[in-house]
């Protein structure tokens, strides 16, 4: 699963951006299951199972990663840019980026600290003092490179971290991308639907138009989660750790999870012996918030790989923590079908 | 020599202040072609180019081989890195911020960073005492690769921007040194006005510490400190900064030698090399505040090299401004016909 996990991280696609992802996981799932390609750009999957459900299943994960976007090029040859989606301002100076089609290398730059006094120093930029610099000498320069609308995206090597660890920009969701293609390659006992979604990262867009469309009765997000077990943080501020298997939580910022499925998460592991953890404060958000109140509801739980520094060009996971998601998401399709 | 393959390889050497040895090396093989006396004391990259002929005044030609980094100061139990700085380094930016560990081998790591539901709004920039550093190892088999004191350097690689900028971790100064090892090959085999010394410098951000052993072993009469100072962008104030691609910003300071500011721009003038002056009203933060009062004295001036977001992973620079430089040494060193 790592190959997979690396080639899907390094392919660029921000929120509205997604189409290299997803012609990337088609072509990996083309010959095993009915597709649909739908307005916003959701691919929405149908893997025939042995058997056909009374009650209607959805795996789902979201295809878009967070970045930047042109919004104008100044007279100096210099972009002004949008976040897209959540970056702080502190994982976006002094980074490497490419920008457009065409991947055109710039730097997200600052004054010298040389330059800045003591106040300035401690205080943490802000976003909309940042440009970017792709070495033009003025905006007509700039613009035989680069329009207003280009996507921006860090420019971020793919790393192992010691044995079991990597480091990555798009783990957050390309992780839940490389579980669905690896669960849609092994034959479900039950019919089940498969959807990439866009747009989660500007407040979880795809998956409401997806979860209206195929209308399940239980839903499972696929996520990245945010670990803070960090230096410095101790007890329910690391909110859940690397190594400590899945992150299955009862409630965050946009959902409260279905209890049923909640213990049935937690009974599985217990059983097969796969660790599992939830989180120790209610943070973050994925796009049950938006598939659990479709419709007249459904039923909803999320399985998130623990996160470190999710929202930058440099996430970290372990790998064990992926591969035990991934067989508890196996194990958890099965048992929703018999409830 | 092809000048950005130099730098490239040149900025991608490790050599934090006080850890140059990688980066000495590369700058060593580089300068023999040169100078084939050349070699490392105490640090420094010394070399002498062309004939010595009796009489002639000596002229050393400085850029500095270290570059900013860290330094390993404890492992904590829990396996993160805590780190201390070497040289001055712009703590806003660390968060997330890939790193090479120089451990018995080199190890990859990421410096931690403060999610916004521990981090009060994300208004805060961490000291270094709360900077750690995530490897995926853990104590006991970082305990292995990894001894405290060992150095740290940013994990990036140089970039092609549009036309001839490019972007790197340590252009400062290895952009320098390119400079000089272009100005020798100009020169070749033509006669020096100068006996002229080369020295790669070590420690020049930790205070110019290489340089002021290095001046008083060489003792010249003039010294050239090859550096980088600023380019405008914004953020920074225009009138304190060079532009890029404008050409080698020639010093003018009460510390440095009137004489050879004005012979550098007449050698500028006379050349048609494109060149800016930087006008400072005191020390200049380079090696050339050693070089004047090594010993008895000597006369020095800066010529630097504009460079923006100095000090952080993503420096730009304009090959231009390196080859005009290059140039302008070339031409002041060689012995008028």
């Amino acid at each position: 699963m790592k190959e997979l996990l690396r080639e899907l991280c390094l392919i660029d696609g921000i929120s509205g951006d997604e189409s290299a992802v997803r012609e990337y996981i088609i072509d990996k799932i083309r010959d095993i299951c009915e597709y649909s390609i739908d307005p916003l750009g959701n691919l929405i999957c149908f893997r025939k199972g042995r058997k056909t459900p009374d009650k209607k299943l959805m795996i789902c994960a979201h295809m878009d990663e967070v970045g930047f976007i042109v919004t104008s090029i100044r007279s100096d040859g210099t972009l002004c840019f949008g976040t897209v989606g959540g970056v702080d301002a502190s994982v976006i100076i002094g980074r490497q980026v490419c920008v457009g089609k065409n991947h055109i290398s710039g730097v997200i730059g600052s004054t010298a600290v040389h330059n800045l006094s003591k106040d300035e120093r401690e205080k943490a930029p802000k976003t909309d003092r940042l440009y970017i610099d792709i070495g033009a000498e003025n905006k007509d320069n700039a613009e035989k490179y680069v329009s207003p609308g280009d996507c921006v995206y860090f420019d971020s090597e793919f790393t192992d971290l010691g044995e079991c660890r990597v480091k990555s920009k798009a783990i957050d969701d390309r992780a839940g991308c490389a579980m669905m293609i690896q669960l849609m390659h092994e034959e479900p006992e039950y019919d089940t639907y498969f959807v990439f979604n866009v747009q989660e990262e500007i407040g979880l867009r795809g998956s409401a138009v997806s979860a209206y469309s195929v209308a399940p009765d239980f839903a499972v997000v696929l996520e990245a989660t945010t670990a803070a077990d960090i230096d410095g943080a101790s007890g329910a501020k690391k909110v859940c750790e690397l190594g400590s298997g899945p992150v299955v939580s009862f409630m965050d910022r946009s959902t409260v999870y279905d209890k049923e499925l909640y213990r049935l998460a937690f009974d599985i592991a217990a059983e097969k012996n796969i660790p599992c953890q939830t989180k120790t404060m209610i943070a973050g958000g994925n796009d049950s918030g938006a598939i659990h109140i479709s419709g007249k509801g459904v039923r909803t739980i999320a399985v998130s790989v623990p996160c470190r520094y999710l929202h930058s060009a440099s996430c970290v996971i372990e790998m064990t923590d992926l591969e035990n998601s991934y067989k508890l998401v196996k194990e958890l399709i099965r048992r929703i079908n018999s409830l | 020599m092809n000048l950005k393959n130099t730098v490239f390889a040149l900025s991608e050497a490790a050599g934090a202040a006080g850890y140059e040895a990688a980066a000495a090396e590369l700058a060593l093989d580089m300068l023999k072609k040169y100078c084939p006396d050349a070699e490392i004391r105490s640090g420094n990259v010394v070399g002498h180019f062309g004939q010595f002929r009796d009489g002639l005044p000596s002229l050393v030609l400085d850029a500095h081989i270290d570059q900013i980094g860290m330094v390993v100061t404890y492992i904590t139990d829990e396996g993160f890195i805590k780190v201390g700085n070497l040289g001055g380094i712009d703590r806003r930016l660390l968060p997330a911020q890939p790193v090479i560990i120089h451990g018995k081998k080199e190890i990859n790591g990421v410096i931690c960073s403060v999610p916004p539901h521990l981090s009060n709004d994300g208004c805060e920039v961490l000291s270094f005492d709360d900077t750690a550093i995530d490897t995926g190892l853990t104590k006991a088999e970082l305990e292995e690769i990894v001894s405290l004191g060992d150095s740290i350097t940013f994990d990036v690689k140089c970039r092609e921007l549009i036309g001839e900028r490019i972007t790197g971790g340590a252009l400062d100064d290895r952009c320098g040194i390119a400079s000089i090892l272009y100005a020798l090959e100009l020169l070749g085999n033509s006669p020096a006005a100068y006996n002229v010394t080369v020295i790669f410098s070590t420690q020049e951000e930790l205070g110019e510490r290489g340089a002021k052993i290095g001046a008083f072993e060489i003792n010249p009469d003039i010294a050239l400190a090859v550096d980088v100072s600023f380019a405008y962008a914004i953020g920074e104030d225009e009138k304190k900064c060079g532009y890029l691609g404008k050409g080698p910003m020639i010093g003018i300071s009460p510390s440095l030698s009137r004489e050879i500011s004005d012979k550098l721009i007449n050698t500028a003038k006379s050349s048609g090399i494109a060149y800016q002056t930087e006008v400072m009203n005191g020390l200049t933060s380079t090696n050339a505040d050693r070089y004047s009062v090594n010993r008895a004295g000597a006369k020095a001036c800066t010529v630097s090299i504009p460079l923006r977001n100095m000090h952080t992973p993503v420096e730009v620079i304009d090959l231009a401004d390196v080859r005009l430089t290059g140039e302008l040494l070339a031409a002041f060193i060689k012995e008028a016909e």
